[in-house]
């Protein structure tokens, strides 16, 4: 006990406290990650086990392999990649155009209209989901890459746009002002002197929605019924059978299907930690 | 290069009205500085003239042109903000060209109009700069590049020089003056600052609340102000006002308050008097050793800027401040005695504040 009655003893004591709290969180979060990964790359024979095993004890790619050739999974993924893309590109499209309204344009029942975008947030998805349902099977947009990339706008486009305008809003707007006396329109002030200052901003806010978009699972579980818009999430759920339960398989795909999210951060990450920051930083 | 006028301008928020019909007209290559306290409606109206904002009611002409229902590109005008507001994206030459840019104007001829800008701003050596890597001076200059490159009818310049320290706010001013006086091109300017309003401006419009208190030229501004208001607001240190009575009686008319007895050299038939302030400028003030002196009071602080000193001096239950020569040896508690010049002086109405027109054919005292 002596050693906490000194100040530098105390110090090496919260050092090593903070650092047991960080260790434990980071196992657990990245845990079943490694776990996931590991199975993957285990023989069928080590997983299904009476003892754990947690190290493999030979590695083997035949899980990759087997979702790759035997199952529908690079459908799956390209069907993922479509959606995502669609939900993206409406809401880069309309929700910049809308933000940026929202934050210069003064106009009737403004702050009403952004208020009840958040609205939209307050349900939980699956209060919405059968109207929705009925909805899209009215106009035949159910089981529609197209029709589930539009559901997936209906939530992410109000957290888009309440995110660019924050961004929008940052940027001067004496800058558009002199834009327009040199010779733009609105549009065009936008388009060449606030969307590249906000550019941070903008990639900010699309791999936010990116991400919800590519591992969304209720809606697209409610909405797809067939091969032609499953997307990953709901087939490797789909793969777990009543008799069967091909974890070697599954955890190929999980691991599959979250590369491109790494990849997609690993890419953007600087510009996206300058985008969320920029606010704060000019505080 | 054209004439400006406007008629009537209004503007309302809501049921806050900013502007109450304002009336201006400039001649070309005029000087207009719109001139006065934050809130007074100054930047409204600079923004309605630019198009950056929609008049409630009234006419903005340009030239022969009305541009009220125009948008600001299509105004000719040029305008550099008081943030300078530079592209942050863009190097300096892309900044100075946008305009021309925006008006397709061919990359070579830009070029040259780009440099020939920079050169009158001393510039050149900055061209291929990102604003951020610029000192508020150089930004500044790039902001006004920006504008003279296109040659428009009309500048705006929001207060321009606020964001820049003393020494070089007065550096620029006198550039701008003399960028004036060399391309002659018609002026709106937007200053709090009325030191900028009386050395720039060929007009100067005083406002407060809304309203233009006084569109005239500096020098009637400063020597004949239309109401207490723009008195006290031009010239530092403001215009001395002493409470009294205008008395006319058959001797004549003159000033009298506690301490002072001015007499005005005009004739009225009719005798009678009225209560009304007396205002001095600082400068007006004239030692003088008579004991018949106008006024006479007592010195409280002697304060020496190097050009001059300033001497707060007790007359009667008023406090007045007199611009005194550089040496002047006058020690607290002393008595002095001041003359001034009737042709310098202006009475204003107790009540309405408004200056009361006297007969011009003064004699001096």
């Amino acid at each position: 006990m002596i050693m906490f009655k000194t100040s530098r003893g105390r110090r090496l004591m919260a050092d090593i406290l903070t650092y047991i709290v960080l260790f434990t969180m980071t196992i657990f979060c990245l845990g079943p990650i490694v776990w996931m990964f590991l199975t993957s790359l285990k023989n069928e024979a080590d997983i299904v086990t009476s003892q754990m095993q947690y190290i493999p004890r030979s590695i083997t790619f035949q899980n990759y392999r087997a979702i790759w050739t035997q199952s529908n999974f690079p459908v799956l993924i390209t069907n993922s990649f479509v959606v995502t893309a669609i939900t993206v590109a409406i809401c880069v499209a309309t929700g910049t155009l809308a933000a940026y309204a929202f934050s210069r344009l003064s106009f009737r029942g403004r702050d009403r209209l952004m208020l009840s975008y958040l609205l939209v947030r307050m349900f939980p998805a699956v209060m919405v989901i059968i109207p929705l349902f009925v909805m899209m099977r009215t106009v035949g947009l159910v089981d529609s890459r197209f029709g589930l990339a539009l559901a997936y706008t209906s939530f992410l486009l109000p957290l888009f746009v309440w995110m660019l305008k924050g961004f929008f809003d940052a940027a001067p707007k004496e800058l558009e002002s002199a834009a327009r006396v040199d010779g733009s329109t609105r549009l065009g002030a936008m388009g060449r002197i606030i969307l590249p200052l906000a550019r941070n901003g903008l990639v900010a806010s699309s791999v936010f929605i990116a991400i919800a978009a590519w591992n969304e699972f209720i809606f697209a579980l409610m909405l797809t019924t067939g091969q032609g818009s499953r997307t990953w999430p709901v087939g490797l759920q789909l793969m777990v059978g009543e008799f069967q339960l091909p974890w070697g398989v599954l955890a190929a795909g999980g691991i599959l299907s979250i590369l491109p999210v790494v990849v997609l951060f690993a890419i953007v990450q600087r510009t996206m930690v300058q985008g969320l920051t920029a606010g704060a930083v000019k505080g | 290069m054209a004439t400006l006028s406007i008629r009537n301008i209004q503007k309302s928020y809501g049921a806050l009205k900013v502007l109450h019909g304002v009336d201006v007209d400039l001649d070309d290559g005029g000087f207009l500085v719109l001139l006065g306290p934050s809130g007074c409606g100054k930047s409204t109206l600079l923004n309605i003239i630019a198009g950056l904002d929609e008049p409630s009611d009234g006419d903005i002409a340009i030239g022969e042109r009305s541009v009220t229902a125009l948008p600001p590109k299509d105004r000719n005008i040029a305008m550099v903000f008081q943030s300078y507001a530079l592209y942050p994206t863009m190097s300096v030459a892309r900044n100075i060209g946008f305009g021309l840019e925006m008006r397709g104007v061919s990359e070579e001829e830009r070029r040259i109009e780009v440099q020939k800008a920079a050169e009158m701003l001393q510039i050149s050596h900055l061209l291929d700069r990102l604003p951020a890597n610029l000192s508020g001076g150089q930004r500044q200059r790039v902001a006004m590049g920006r504008a003279i490159v296109r040659s428009p009818d009309l500048f705006l310049f929001d207060e321009p020089l606020s964001n820049l320290d003393a020494k070089l706010r007065v550096e620029m001013r006198t550039e701008i003056k003399r960028l004036h006086e060399r391309l002659g091109t018609t002026i709106v300017y937007v200053t709090h600052d009325q030191i900028e309003a009386m050395t720039l401006a060929t007009k100067v419009a005083v406002m407060k609340g809304g309203h233009v208190q006084q569109l005239a030229d500096p020098r009637t501004i400063y020597e004949r102000p239309a109401n207490m208001f723009v008195a006290g607001f031009i010239g530092s240190p403001a215009m001395n006002f002493i409470r009294g009575r205008l008395v006319s009686d058959g001797s004549g008319s003159r000033f009298e308050s506690d301490g002072v007895m001015v007499p005005l050299g005009v004739r009225e038939k009719a005798s009678g008097s009225r209560e009304c302030f007396l205002g001095i400028r600082p400068e007006e003030f004239k030692l003088v050793d008579r004991d018949d002196a106008p006024i006479k009071g007592v010195i409280d602080v002697v304060e020496p800027t190097g050009p001059d000193t300033m001497v707060t001096v007790n007359v009667g239950k008023h406090a007045i401040v007199a611009r005194a020569e550089p040496r002047f040896q006058g020690r607290r508690g002393e008595q002095v005695r001041f003359g001034v010049d009737p042709q310098s002086i202006n009475l204003f109405d107790a009540d309405t504040e408004v200056r009361i027109a006297i007969d011009p054919t003064h004699q001096a005292i």
